[in-house]
């Protein structure tokens, strides 16, 4: 790009072409005041405070929205600057209220901020009245548009940062104010909360609502969200031991500039009354609080109990894809180490096993190969099985921005109706379960049509000559009599995919958790391969988690079947490394898997369980297995933040630390490590899970050889590979996994695998429905933390049963009538609600819906891959109604 | 994009949809030309009914606060049908020094609307314009065409007494021959 020359302040200063003099001014340390500016969003030069003035033509401008042109003299505070600057400022207090004293945002107020900065107290103007106009009440914003300056800057963070544009300006000039369509109250618009609207505001205008304290605070802490697998940048504000605010982080690098109702509102649970604060070991029917001695005695000795009667492999450890890396690298190496086995697991691993054999098979490294910056690049996005708006709201932030500012086209596949189909240009939409099939014929269109990159697919991929012949029978004509989906559909998403030069593919939880899901991401790669667009700039895979250490709990070794850094038990190379570190005989034998743990529980082969910040007792899909098989152990630990189900029925409990209280990384989905940093302290008694590992290590006198965190994040430095070099240094942000080198590990080349479809020959006569199990934006997990935060049960989802009108109108239901639904495994009731939006045959229930685990069982034979976890068959019986 | 209030209405049913089509298709379902279509759909159905809003937001792949904002922005927007008398008060500058003031506080005050507003038996609407083009008349009310000329408050309520009357007659004539 070309560099220009200006003088800037006396001095001479370059920028690329198409800078902004502001732009340039703040990256050569000059400071312009701003109100309207906002580095995330497009410059709309509203508020003309930055006023620079050029020299060269006598020109004030406003510098957020000038480019550098050669020549330029600018000076960013010559008096006339100054004088004008001041004058726009007075103009501004004259209509703005004198409440300062009392408002909220306090010293946070921008306009405070300038006033102060140019010495302007009093006005010397006469005061425009402005009386409170309080109009928005809900739990999350309040506004005063008495405070607004009509920057526009909660508008542009709606529209151009999360793509939702609920508010715009309304009516012109004086009147002028940003409103909703209609002029509706926030809670009756497309509004999800998001926050980013009053992360932005600059004056009092937009503030929390319900917020545990009012002001400014003095210390806040940059960390990294603990709720979904974005893994965002999240900055909570601190006073007196108490996390008051969050908002989005602006020193990290998974910085992103706005958060989503999760990351704003949902950090109330840390300062939950149900917090756990000491210890607690069974007493008869009931707990007791214990000394953290007493508990960790009785821990100690109860799975010390169980190794010694009935071996190691009647214990498993059951860790937690909310846990940091540095405590998942604990917990492997407390169950191979201290255990002797290789039974440890995470639930996140029932979704994400798909992927590490799906996309491992393929790649050679079971993760994301780009990251989302690259995503938004993509001239072609294709969404699979993902309400990516619910389930990972920044990467439907940016697929929304790529298809609405940088004209990417959108191909949706799936069955439900989600908020990024309004923004596909082609929307398939194939019978639930038959993704396979749709996939391969969109990969036999391009080979037929000779819509792939042959350069790439000789170069750098193998096995291409396994496809043509698996494909064969996977015509369009053929997909459809599967899908359901029209075969010329299939021929148009299969050319768009193939035509552009940077594809991307996003699949989520309604692919890699279902029964087929590493076929799936099998023909998914396929595709990929096909067109080249693994890992480039705007192409790659994205494979979305669910939660927000999913991938690091894996990448880290926390699965039974492998070592740290995906290294294969039988690796025996990579075994005698990690044994000579550990200086231990580690275990042979692949460790049962977290479904794998329950069956066993309950058949009575595994006796003592260790569970750390899970809570299968509600969490697992089949609750009443994850209850017999908790009541059927001789011995249960469980460490968590509040006493769950789970914990209740344990022998002993430790208090964890929240997230907010304690240090270590997250790896988020893109395989970005994220710092996490002590904001408060913990609770009571309550301690950091790793603090608690080790203390328990210790009282099994087997002493794990860390002395502090450091020491865990140097030894994983040095075992995992992948991570090397990740381990945090102060004032350094965040880390990314060197992905190119990771998925290249394979030979350097990625191949081709044979997808099968496994049609499923299921007797439906008896339930001809599917049920999908709807996510939700306020729940999240088993529910545990978002519960506890009070403004996220403000808006709870509905519990009903949603219902296609045809197939309502069959079954005469009308709407909220209650009904029974009936699923292989049990029933459960309902009130209905005819949903216009659902194709045909689809019933679906959120998946906060009390009750939603009856239908489902695991017991049948089969580990993860086989699972189906968001759907399953049923039927809807009408209650005979009371007379 | 479900539009907010996406309740199905009486109001919802009777949009001529395919009218509102062939205004979008006109346009080639270009947003950019917003206002064409606005205008163009307020010359069909006589105003902006906000379920329009809702429409042609999801057909033009535009936020429907966005129309709502251009419609609140230009005065030649309306969001509610108007009166079966609009009241056209002039407030140019010659009515205004001859007291247009007091005839649209009279209105205002006579039928219990402001600006802009229609009253709720649908009868009358005030708008207040800046200039007709009539200033020897001043201060001056256009109502179907025809301007009224030197008006007093009096006069103006005399004359909405008129016009419901007019209306009234109308009506029953129209009951009469029906009835016949």
């Amino acid at each position: 790009m070309q560099q220009v020359a200006i003088t800037l302040n006396k001095r001479l200063v370059s920028g690329h072409e198409g800078m902004t003099v502001l732009e340039l001014a703040r990256e050569t340390g000059i400071e312009i005041p701003t109100l309207c500016h906002e580095p995330y969003l497009k410059p709309i030069g509203a508020c003309r405070l930055c006023l620079v003035e050029n020299e060269a033509s006598g020109a004030l401008l406003a510098s957020c929205v000038t480019p550098i042109t050669p020549g330029m003299n600018i000076n960013t505070a010559s008096p006339r600057v100054i004088e004008h600057r001041k004058t726009i400022v007075r103009l501004m207090l004259a209509s703005h209220p004198d409440s300062c004293i009392v408002c909220d945002k306090g010293n946070r107020c921008q306009l405070r901020q300038i006033a102060a900065g140019l010495g302007i107290g009093d006005t010397g103007l006469e005061k425009i009245p402005q009386p409170a106009v309080v109009t928005e009440i809900n739990p999350y914003i309040i506004r005063d548009l008495s405070k607004c300056i009509l920057c526009a800057r909660c508008i542009r963070a709606c529209q151009e940062l999360v793509v939702e544009g609920v508010i715009d300006y309304c009516k012109r000039g004086f009147k002028a104010y940003p409103a909703t369509f209609g002029d509706f109250p926030l809670e009756k618009s497309e509004c999800t909360f998001c926050g980013a609207c009053v992360a932005v505001c600059p004056t009092g205008a937009l503030m929390e609502k319900e917020k545990p304290y009012q002001g400014t605070t003095r210390t806040s802490v940059t960390t990294t969200c603990p709720f979904c697998g974005c893994g965002c940048s999240v900055r909570l504000e601190i006073k007196d031991n108490r996390v008051v605010r969050a908002v989005p982080g602006r020193d990290m690098l998974s910085d992103r500039g706005a958060l989503c109702v999760r990351g704003s509102y949902g950090y109330d649970f840390i300062h939950s009354a149900d917090r756990l604060t000491t210890p607690l070991v069974r007493d008869g029917e009931s707990l007791r609080a214990a000394s953290w001695e007493e508990a960790l005695h009785k821990a100690a000795e109860g799975l010390q109990r169980a190794r010694e009667n009935y071996g190691p492999d009647s214990l498993a450890v059951l860790g937690s894809a909310k846990c940091t890396n540095e405590e998942n690298y604990l917990l492997q190496l407390f169950a191979r180490k201290i255990l002797g086995t290789n039974n440890i697991d995470n639930s996140a691993s029932m979704y994400q096993e798909a992927t590490r054999s799906g996309l491992g098979a393929s790649l050679g490294f079971p993760g994301t190969t780009n990251h989302l910056g690259a995503l938004e690049q993509s001239e072609v996005i294709m969404a699979i099985g993902t309400d990516t708006a619910v389930s990972a709201p920044q990467v439907a932030y940016a697929i929304k921005r790529a298809v609405k500012f940088k004209k990417a086209k959108l191909i949706v596949i799936d069955p439900r109706q989600t908020k990024l189909t309004a923004f596909a240009q082609i929307w398939l939409r194939p019978r639930v379960g038959t993704d396979v099939a749709l996939l391969n014929a969109l990969t036999k269109v391009i080979i037929d049509e000779e819509l792939m990159d042959i350069e790439y697919v000789s170069r750098k991929t193998e096995d291409f000559n396994v496809l043509p012949l698996s494909l064969e029978k996977y015509s369009p004509e053929f997909a459809e009599t599967i899908t359901g989906v029209p075969a010329d559909d299939i021929r148009q998403a299969a050319r768009l995919y193939a035509a552009a030069a940077k594809s991307s593919i996003v699949y989520g939880s309604g692919i890699a958790g279902r029964e087929g899901g590493a076929e799936s991401i099998k023909a998914l790669v396929n595709l990929a391969e096909l067109t080249g667009n693994i890992w480039c700039r705007g192409c790659g895979i994205y494979a979305l988690q669910r939660e927000n250490n999913a991938q690091g709990a894996a990448d880290i070794g926390a699965v039974p079947e492998y070592l740290p850094g995906y290294k294969r038990l039988d690796d025996t190379q990579a075994r005698r490394k990690f044994e000579k570190r550990w200086q231990v005989n580690l275990p042979l034998k692949r460790g049962l898997s977290y479904l794998q743990v329950f069956r066993q529980a309950a058949e009575g082969k595994i006796r003592a369980l260790f569970v750390v910040g899970e809570n299968p007792a509600v969490s697992l899909a089949d609750t009443e297995l994850a209850r017999e098989a908790l009541s059927s152990l001789d011995f249960l630990v469980v460490q968590d933040l509040f006493l769950t189900e789970t914990a209740k029925m344990a022998d002993v409990v430790f208090p964890a630390a929240s997230f907010a209280e304690k240090e270590g990384t997250f790896t988020n989905f893109e395989g970005m490590v994220g710092h996490v940093r002590k904001a408060v302290e913990p609770p009571g008694e309550s301690l950091p899970d790793w603090t608690i590992l080790l203390r328990l290590a210790e009282a099994m006198e087997k002493p794990l050889p860390f002395a502090n965190l450091k020491h865990v994040m140097e030894e994983i430095e040095e075992l995992v590979p992948h991570y090397e070099g990740y381990h945090y240094e102060e004032g350094r942000s965040g880390w990314e996994q060197r992905r190119d080198s990771c998925w290249e590990s394979l030979n350097g080349f990625v191949r081709f695998t044979k997808a099968d479809f496994l049609s499923e020959k299921r007797d439906t006569a008896e339930v001809p429905l599917t049920l999908i199990v709807k996510p939700s934006l306020t729940h999240f997990g088993s529910g545990e933390r978002t519960s506890r935060s009070p403004r996220l049960r403000f808006m709870p989802p509905g519990n009903f049963l949603s219902v296609n009108a045809a197939d309502a109108a069959e079954l005469s239901l009308c709407s909220r009538e209650r009904v029974k639904i009936v699923s292989a495994a049990g029933e459960a009731e309902a009130a209905v609600e005819i949903d216009m939006q659902l194709p045909p045959r689809i019933v679906s229930l959120p998946v906060s819906f009390p009750g939603i685990d009856r239908l489902f069982s695991l017991r049948e034979k089969g580990d993860h891959s086989s699972l189906t976890l968001n759907t399953c068959n049923v039927r809807i019986e009408r209650i005979a109604k009371n007379v | 994009m479900a539009a907010g209030c996406a309740c199905q209405t009486t109001e919802e049913k009777s949009l001529p949809y395919a009218q509102l089509d062939e205004v979008i298709a006109k346009y080639r379902g270009e947003a950019a030309a917003i206002i064409a279509i606005l205008q163009d759909v307020q010359e069909l159905i006589g105003y902006i009914p906000k379920q329009s809003i809702a429409y042609m937001a999801e057909k033009l792949h535009v936020s429907p606060a966005k129309i709502y904002g251009i419609v609140t922005f230009y005065a030649q927007f309306r969001l509610a049908p108007v009166g079966r008398f609009n009241l056209m008060v002039c407030e140019g500058t010659a009515c205004h020094v001859n007291g247009a003031k007091s005839l649209t506080r009279a209105i205002s005050d006579e039928l219990n609307i402001a600006g802009g507003e229609t009253t709720e038996d649908g009868m009358f609407t005030l708008e207040r314009v800046a200039c007709v083009g009539c200033c020897s008349l001043a201060p001056v009310i256009v109502v179907d065409g025809e301007a009224y000329a030197n008006m007093t408050p009096a006069q103006v309520r005399r004359l909405i007494g008129q016009l419901r009357e007019k209306e009234q007659s109308a009506g029953e004539a129209q009951i009469a021959k029906e009835e016949l």
